[in-house]
């Protein structure tokens, strides 16, 4: 947290139509998260950010990148 | 109940959590101005029944921040609600209680206050804001997750 990372969460997210509460049962975690993660204010951990990347059909880079 | 339905009853339960800290420790801080049991020229006036009730309610205030209880809803609604992100705003609320705590400790040391400060008051002045400020901490965190946009 604090740090700034770029994501893609959202546009992945809404390219597969998916609602922030039903990517966050794919991915086992609370809506609050994905949340957090989409708008910047969270940096997901590894083992998270490799989750979120299965779950979408995609790879950690594509979804996240340094500014 | 589906798993689609876990995510949301989480978020529900997430959500009451968050209001629930900040409503008890609303209700904590104003018994607190209310009782002013310190600062006073008699001394420090927390006695008895009164201190222990004090202790237990700052305790549990700050209990309020662990990734615990929910032990009612179940193992998955358990893990969702104290997932990663709110075991992390926990560990920022404790970590911002420490550095109020140290910097009370310091003021208190520093301050002259014209007469003897026991430790009682001394635990008094340093756990009451810590108790008030980590879970008002925690709940602001919380309540930002939440926040679409």
């Amino acid at each position: 947290m604090g740090d700034e990372l770029r994501n893609r969460l959202r546009e992945e997210r809404s390219k597969r139509g998916l609602t922030q509460a039903e990517l966050a049962d794919l991915v086992g975690v609370s809506r609050k998260t994905i949340n957090t993660v989409e708008n910047g204010v969270f940096i997901p951990s590894t083992v998270l950010a490799l989750r979120l990347a299965a779950a979408l059909k995609t790879t950690v880079e594509s979804l996240f990148r340094l500014p | 109940m589906t798993s689609r339905n876990d995510v949301e009853f989480a978020d529900n339960i997430s959500r009451r959590r968050y209001l629930a800290t900040i409503g008890a420790t609303v209700a904590f801080l104003g018994a607190q101005l209310v009782a002013r049991p310190v600062l006073g020229v008699e001394g420090f006036q927390l006695e008895g029944f009164r201190r222990y009730l004090w202790a237990i309610n700052a305790l549990g205030l700050i209990a309020l921040t662990l990734p615990i209880g929910g032990w009612i809803f179940g193992r998955r609604i358990r893990s969702l609600v104290n997932d990663e992100i709110s075991r992390g705003h926990g560990r920022m609320a404790t970590g911002a209680g420490l550095w109020v705590a140290i910097l009370i400790a310091i003021a208190i040391l520093l301050t002259p206050l014209g007469r003897r400060c026991s430790a009682a008051e001394a635990s008094y002045l340093i756990v009451t804001p810590v108790a008030v400020i980590v879970p008002l901490y925690f709940a602001w965190l919380e309540a930002r997750a939440h926040r679409d946009g």
